[in-house]
């Protein structure tokens, strides 16, 4: 029996440019969830989310934005997109999510170990913790663990979409979850004597 | 294998994926704290898979698609661009006579280098999209003329405020009104190192023209 080759994005591009209206709706059904997701994620604001995701489309439609096979994948490529209007609307002040301090950067969390502070990461309350933490992030932060963990968008493409090396990428998800779990050590209540940062002596 | 080490391949650890080799397993019997850590991190991956699952469901409203389907019908089809084409024309028309009239403007008009004041955006439609493959740099109000020169990063820029007539907002794709295409309205002008004019910006407020 022949398998049946799924078409890539770049495919469908080549239909899409062609006039093929079914090779355009496929591939916006295709991306269009995790780009709004991004949006929505980077933004704070459906509506903000919603123009950006049409946005990105109109863009590729009207075949203005180069898009270059060589330099990387298309969805890469449209999450770069939607990352640049995502800036400028927070540049307008447009978006509901604060805007990155880099007082946070200076306050990277130290190693530390708590005994069972994520321990409740699988159940509701713990879930809404994260959502929360992540939202917080500050914003370069939050848009590699939104394209990385959330996404499951691969590293090469990450950085694509992020206009930088693949290993700032790897670095910055690093930090991420520093921060990540230092907000959600912060949010727990803690008894006195459970939690000490130690620092790595090997 | 010491801590540094260790957490070089922390991303992918963190990920889900399983130790690389046997000195990572080795460095994780010897160091309780990385031991503890990877398990935060372990826990903090699974979250993170569990809040990526219920997020799933969440996608741009139908709405988006409607309107992209026709955006692509407009753009695509033989009579949409003709069509399109002819009811443009006029708007065109008016247009290129704008455009004459603020390049004829900023060879007559007197020259004041002034201080950028705030002025308004061009909409998001109008944002120039080309821009956005590279990186780009901060948005500051001016709208690129079209078929000028892209202003570089280190190019000697003037900027010269003027009084164009209202119709030259047509030129960078501003939505003016019929009654009030001759009224003038103060602007900026960003001249290149050659004289010549890149881009504009206008002193209005948004949804004044």
């Amino acid at each position: 029996m022949k398998a049946i080759r799924q078409e890539t994005d770049e495919d469908l591009l080549i239909r899409l440019r062609r006039g093929d209206e079914a090779a355009f709706l496929a591939l916006y059904r295709k991306r269009q969830a995790a780009l709004y997701r991004f949006a929505l994620q980077m933004s704070g604001s459906a509506g903000v989310a919603e123009d950006i995701t049409q946005e990105v489309f109109l863009a590729l439609l009207r075949g203005e934005c180069g898009f270059n096979p060589e330099r990387g994948s298309l969805s890469g490529y449209l999450f770069g997109i939607a990352r640049k209007l995502a800036l400028r609307q927070m540049e307008r002040g447009r978006v509901d999510v604060p805007l990155e301090s880099d007082a946070e950067d200076a306050a990277l969390p130290e190693l530390a170990v708590s005994d069972d502070t994520l321990a409740d990461l699988t159940h509701r309350e713990g879930i809404e913790a994260l959502r929360r933490a992540v939202a917080a992030l500050p914003r370069r932060y939050r848009e590699v663990v939104v394209l990385c963990d959330l996404e499951e968008v691969d590293y090469a493409d990450a950085a694509a979409a992020l206009g930088c090396p693949i290993g700032t990428v790897r670095s910055r998800l690093h930090r991420a979850r520093a921060l990540l779990l230092e907000k959600l050590n912060k949010e727990r209540p803690k008894p006195v004597g459970s939690f000490k940062p130690v620092r790595c002596a090997i | 294998m010491n801590c540094a080490e260790f957490w070089n391949e922390m991303p992918e650890l963190a990920a889900g994926g399983g130790l690389q080799n046997e000195h990572e397993h080795e460095h994780l019997k010897q160091c309780p704290q990385c031991a503890g850590l990877i398990e935060q991190q372990r826990r903090l991956a699974s979250g993170l898979r569990i809040m990526a699952h219920d997020w799933r469901a969440v996608a741009a409203p139908p709405r988006v698609e409607a309107n992209l389907i026709e955006a692509f019908r407009n753009q695509m089809t033989p009579a949409g661009p003709r069509l399109a084409r002819m009811r443009m024309l006029p708007v065109f028309s008016l247009a290129a006579v704008a455009a004459a009239v603020l390049a004829v403007a900023v060879w007559v008009a007197p020259r004041r280098p002034v201080a950028p004041p705030a002025a308004h955006h061009a909409p998001a439609a109008q944002v120039e999209l080309a821009s956005l493959a590279d990186d780009g740099s901060d948005d500051d109000g001016f709208i690129p003329l079209p078929n000028a020169e892209r202003v570089g990063p280190n190019d000697d820029v003037h900027v010269v405020r003027m009084e164009l007539p209202r119709s030259a907002m047509l030129v960078v794709g501003l939505d003016v009104s019929p009654e009030r295409v001759s009224e003038r309205v103060e602007a900026e002008v960003m001249l290149g190192p050659d004289g010549l004019a890149r881009a504009v910006r206008f002193a209005d407020e948004p949804g004044t023209y």
